[in-house]
């Protein structure tokens, strides 16, 4: 290659002279496209990403970073059945570099009384950690975390409490929800709330 | 030193303590310190190895400022062999460093007994007549012998021991022996204690596939005849059977059950094992090793309280369950082993006892790792380097030969030792010219060298038992080309190989290579000859 | 004899060097027969190699140290490593440039004093930051980037800065502005190295598929059914730290050692002395070769495992031509007064394209966006603008587009890569692409015997 370079060089040379230009140190390609710390993966991944959303109506998405970071998101689900209808949970998306070779981030940023909810707002559903694949994408995740709500399940608890209560007594358990969602305490621990509407 | 478990704990997590401690026993001689033995040495002194000599005679040139990283500029003039051994004590000072100046081929003939006080010997850059005689003396002297040698874009490992084995073989894709087709009393019990109808959803998916499958080969059998499903259509029809138990199609434990019903089956042992059970070693008496006493008391196990299985390595794979019963079955399974490896030691002693020796010669820890890994012993012999010239393996040569994957190593093979016969014959190696010559592929003398290493290397593989045709007349031309020289990463690679394959003699874990690495630097395809 | 004692002198060397030289001359000074196609043996070239041709080598670890010291004496004397670490006990066992009192100081500076303090001649820059902090210039000049990382993420930003020099002819060949790469990694007994010559070999994003994710276990396992060692740290890890030991007690389960711990968390991978050195001395001979053609080149994935005898595969991996990193794109010729919405439509008619409802961004901007709805309208505005002023008054860019194409008759999404040039501008170009051939990688037989996971941090 070092002839090639070689070749390039003069080439270069020739071409400078010809147009009678003195010779300018040309920008280069590199710093054309390519901001400082960006390897311009990110902007089509991202960009991937946004293309081929297609959100369930009960959703809505935000870019607290304004309009150029597609990497971190914000996505609020009000289910429209079941326990949890009514309520409104903000979900905050971090996207890898790699994505999809790695899952999103994702966290609850609404402390939920939820059988697979933590009150980290840790989210304990299959495609975020061992089941995720470089096929899936935002709306699989999105889909998953609707169902979270309208199908909690009390077999993969993160929350043992709220899934002992869903599995022996339904009805508390509703209770208990209603009663976080309106901003309260269940047991030992407060909720805000979380009313579609409140603020 | 400060320490010393931090410093090596990457590597501890291959090799363990043991390796580790095998490590700093051992006691390594190098023969000749150019960059191939140097980066050899190099990394086995940052990996703690005992002790190294080191036998060189040259002192440092130029030339040497230009392959080796281990002399620099100040050192030029003075012995090769202390200034690599003064860099080697400074990257370790764990490590005891020697070094002898002297030539290694006046020591084969002033001092043959000197070789035999080190566990391994590292030989670079010799020629053939002396390695035969390194061999030799090797040989007898129960020392492995390591050759590397690099040579422009080529270059070879060799190991040379007479028996290597191996219990820790470390084996990646091994398939655990779980007894799912003959579980003992204790598993079948725990197995019926569980019901596969469970109504709570919670623990029905929480019940481990191990369970699963044992109950169902049992309700299999009964309905079979006491077969096992074993062929295609079988197999499906078990996989179906499982299925039929799923009370929703995404419970983990059965998909689990479903993706390991392969191993209700017994796999049956590989050839490499059953050539070990049957190997004439196994006899043992006074003068076994170790290694036979422990394959002698493996048979007799097999024959009786084994009734044909294994001892049971005790260790379960990770699967869906509830953790209460993970740890249950794992206990039933470590008590198990536990139990077989006490049938085993107990052969062991009376072995020993029978062949004459000490009947705690064998400490337990040794019976107990070899009982965990009696799967996947392994045994490696080396031909002598006589019997490699000698009697050339032709027949197994010529299977390798038709792939053309590898189109040169062959070749390199053949010219490796072709150069040393010219440079036996002609005191120098081809392509290095005694007056100053503009080096064209037309000129007279590369075009001589380049016909009389063609002629030699004709010879060998006439001797090998191969046509002229076999060798690329472009690759005769490179060995010329390259005159003798050892390239800096050339030798890195071959070195490090060296210091690998160093590595698992004397920790004894892993799989040493079974035949000759050739090493193309051309196209990058390097291959392992049977030899 | 040693084998070295019939190397009788003469040869026709350059004698300022005093011979030191003497056996990399055999290569770049002797003309041969199995050589690249470029090879011009002589004076010249190692005259260019040892003066001319600029090194950067990223990572200044296990394979950095060694490709410092292989590379120097392979005859590339300007060199320059980055690493962002600084030293710990734990590298000691095989980053041999480190001794203990270096423990803390920063890698890149001291390898790089040490290998100039061993190899008179050799000039070495460290940089003691991370790469991303380099602006983009600081690559301009550098002939080859040989990688000794352990980050998928790291590879993927260094490929994409050195894809991004690439430059395509009318007829979609590489015209200009190939930076090669050669990139190594290891795992214990294990390793790679691969040749990227951009344009002409697939590049890491062709086939980033070969770096299997990393395992992970589902968070309600380690919540409330943890079974092994590694579900009881991972768990503290991720959601409540400092608890592993009592939890494991509280289940029963054994083997949480320190040892582990780190090796669960930090993912930590086994590295010995020696598969560092063989990678390392393969990638820089591979470079020695890439750049002076004295022999073939690599072709161009060899993979190493030498747990079990030795065993190193050399498999040729095709070019991904859709490649958005390394790939040509779709070349598209425009009038400065071409607005935003205009450009849209012309995606939208161009034959190769098809594209409808696209959305498109440039250098991290995102100039119009269909959807979701809130990004619409924060674009809306753009649609009016003149594509030359949206980009900057650039003459030629790259810019991506995606919408939704029709594929045998169905819709799908898509993400193309297109490079747009301006008639009238100081670049322009008069041919049309020619380019587009639909070219998907078929899966290579990549059985898990090669595979080792890349570690993340």
């Amino acid at each position: 290659m070092i002839k090639l370079f070689k070749q390039k060089e003069k080439q270069r040379e020739q071409a400078e002279n010809a147009h009678g230009r003195a010779p300018v140190k040309k920008q280069s390609a590199g710093e054309l496209r390519l901001h400082k710390g960006v390897s311009g993966v990110e902007q089509w991944r991202g960009l991937g990403n946004m293309s081929e959303l297609n959100l369930p109506k009960t959703s809505t998405i935000a870019f607290p970073n304004g309009k150029d970071d597609l990497m971190n998101f914000e996505v609020t689900l009000q289910p429209d059945e079941g326990y949890y209808l009514g309520g409104s949970f903000v979900f905050t998306f971090q996207v890898p570099p790699i994505y999809p070779h790695e899952a999103p981030k994702v966290k609850c940023k609404t402390k939920v009384y939820h059988p697979n909810i933590d009150l980290e707002g840790n989210v304990c559903l299959n495609i975020l950690r061992e089941d995720w694949k470089p096929v899936l994408n935002i709306n699989t995740i999105v889909y998953g975390l609707n169902l979270l709500f309208t199908q909690p399940n009390d077999e993969d608890p993160l929350n043992q409490d709220a899934a002992a209560v869903l599995r022996d007594n339904p009805k508390l358990f509703e209770t208990n929800v209603r009663r976080a969602m309106a901003g309260g305490y269940v047991g030992q621990f407060f909720f805000p709330r979380c009313m579609v509407g409140s603020k | 030193m400060a320490e010393p478990k931090n410093k090596y704990d990457r590597q501890l997590r291959i090799w363990g303590e043991q390796g580790q401690a095998a490590l700093e026993k051992a006691s390594i001689c190098l023969l000749n310190c150019g960059p191939t033995g140097s980066e050899a040495l190099k990394n086995l002194v940052l990996g703690g190895i005992g002790s190294v000599t080191i036998v060189d005679e040259f002192k440092v040139e130029m030339n040497d400022l230009g392959n080796n990283f281990l002399v620099d500029a100040s050192s030029v003039g003075q012995s090769r062999a202390k200034c690599v051994c003064t860099f080697l004590q400074e990257l370790n000072d764990a490590v005891k460093a020697k070094f002898i100046q002297e030539s290694p081929e006046r020591l084969l003939e002033t001092n043959p007994s000197f070789f035999s006080q080190f566990t391994l010997i590292i030989a670079t850059q010799l020629l053939e007549d002396s390695i035969l005689k390194l061999d030799k003396i090797c040989r007898e002297g129960n020392v492995m012998l390591v050759i590397a040698r690099s040579y422009g874009l080529t270059g070879i490992v060799r190991i040379s021991v007479k028996e290597h084995t191996v219990i820790e073989s470390k084996h990646e894709h091994f398939v655990e022996d779980l007894r799912f087709h003959n579980p003992w009393p204790e598993l079948k019990q725990f197995a019926e204690s569980i019901d596969l109808n469970v109504v709570d959803p919670v623990i029905h998916k929480h019940i481990p596939y191990a369970v699963i499958l044992i109950k169902l080969v049992e309700k299999w059998k009964e309905m079979h005849d006491g077969h096992l499903p074993l062929t295609r259509k079988e197999k499906d029809e078990f996989k179906h059977l499982i299925k039929s138990l799923m009370l929703d199609i995404d419970e983990d434990n059965y998909k689990e059950a479903i993706r390991a019903s392969f191993k209700v089956c017994p796999e049956g042992i590989g050839s490499d094992l059953s050539q070990i059970l049957e190997d004439g070693s196994a006899e043992v008496d006074f003068g076994s090793s170790d290694f036979w006493v422990m394959v002698a008391a493996l048979k007799e196990f097999i024959a009786n309280e084994g009734e044909g299985e294994f001892p049971l390595e005790g260790s379960i794979p990770d699967m869906t369950s509830s953790t209460e019963y993970y740890v249950n079955l794992q206990k039933i399974y470590q008590a198990k082993a536990e139990v077989d490896f006490l049938a085993v030691e107990q052969r062991v002693r009376s072995i020993l006892k029978r062949i004459g020796r000490d009947s705690d010669a064998i400490s337990r820890a040794d019976i107990k790792t070899f009982c965990r890994n009696s799967r996947k012993l392994a045994v490696r012999r080396y031909r002598s380097i006589e019997d490699e010239f000698k009697s050339p393996a032709t027949l197994e040569l010529q299977k390798n030969l038709n792939d053309e994957e590898y189109s040169y190593t062959f070749g390199f093979y053949v010219l490796l030792r072709a150069v040393d016969r010219f440079a036996a014959n002609y005191n120098r190696f081809p392509g290095l010219f005694d007056r100053r010559v503009q080096y064209s592929l037309k000129s007279s003398e590369v075009a001589d060298d380049v016909h009389r290493l063609n002629s030699i290397a004709v010879g060998i593989l006439n001797n090998l038992g191969f046509k002229a045709k076999t060798l690329y007349e472009d690759l005769v031309s490179e060995m010329c080309r390259f005159g003798g020289a050892e390239l800096h990463a050339v030798a890195a690679f071959v070195g490090g190989i060296a210091s690998q394959e160093v590595i698992k003699l004397i920790t004894k874990q892993f799989v040493p290579v079974s035949g000759t690495f050739i090493f193309d630097g051309i196209e990058h395809k390097s291959q392992v000859l049977p030899i | 004899m040693a084998a070295e004692a019939a190397t009788t002198s003469i040869d026709e060397g350059l004698n300022e060097d005093g011979g030191r030289w003497k056996d990399l001359d055999k290569l770049i000074l002797r003309p041969g027969t199995i050589v690249g196609d470029n090879f011009e043996p002589g004076p010249e070239l190692k005259e260019n190699l040892m003066k001319m041709v600029r090194v950067l080598v990223v990572g200044a670890g296990g394979l950095g140290c060694e490709l410092l010291k292989d590379l120097a004496l392979s005859g590339f004397l300007n060199l320059e490593v980055i690493d962002m670490d600084t030293i710990d006990v734990s590298n000691l066992n095989r980053q041999f440039l480190f001794r203990f009192g270096d423990v803390g100081k920063p890698k890149a500076e001291v390898a790089a004093k040490c290998v100039m303090e061993r190899i008179s001649g050799v000039n070495i820059v460290p940089h003691f930051c991370r790469i991303e902090d380099k602006d983009i210039s600081f690559f301009d000049n550098f002939h080859i980037i040989v990688l000794g990382l352990d980050s998928i993420e790291a590879r993927s930003y260094i490929n994409a800065v050195a894809c991004s020099y690439l430059e395509y002819d009318s007829d979609g060949n590489p015209s200009d502005g190939i930076k090669p790469m050669v990139d190594g990694g290891t795992e214990g007994f294990k390793g790679h190295a691969r040749v990227i010559i951009p344009g002409l070999t697939p590049c890491f994003e062709c086939n980033i598929w070969l770096f299997p994710p990393q395992v992970k276990f589902p968070l309600c396992t380690l919540a409330e059914t943890p079974r092994t060692a590694a579900h009881c740290i991972e768990y503290a890890h991720l959601i409540k730290w400092g608890e592993a030991l009592k939890r494991a007690e509280l289940f029963g389960i054994s083997g949480v050692t320190y040892s582990l711990t780190q090796g669960v968390v930090k993912n930590i991978v086994p590295a010995i002395a020696s598969t560092n050195a063989i990678v390392s001395a393969a990638c820089a001979l591979e470079a020695l070769k890439i750049m002076t053609d004295c022999s073939k080149t690599m072709s161009n994935y060899l993979m190493y495992n030498g747990t079990e005898g030795i065993h190193s595969k050399m498999t040729a991996f095709d070019r991904d031509k859709d490649c958005l990193v390394c790939g040509p794109g779709i070349l598209i010729e425009l009038d400065i007064s071409v607005t935003l919405s205009k450009f849209i439509d012309l995606l939208g008619e161009h034959p190769k394209l098809l594209l409808s409802k696209p959305s498109i961004t440039h250098r991290g901007n995102n100039l119009y966006m269909q959807a979701p709805p809130v990004l619409e309208e924060m674009t809306r505005s753009n649609l009016n603008l003149l594509l030359f002023d949206l980009i900057g008054k650039i003459p030629k860019d790259i810019i991506h587009a995606t919408g939704t194409t029709s594929i045998n008759g169905k819709r799908t999404s898509c993400l193309r890569k297109l490079r747009v040039i301006f008639k009238g501008t100081a670049e322009d170009v008069t041919d049309m692409d020619t380019m587009g051939a639909v070219y998907r990688f078929v899966d290579k037989d990549n059985p898990e015997f090669w595979g080792y996971p890349v570690p993340k941090f």
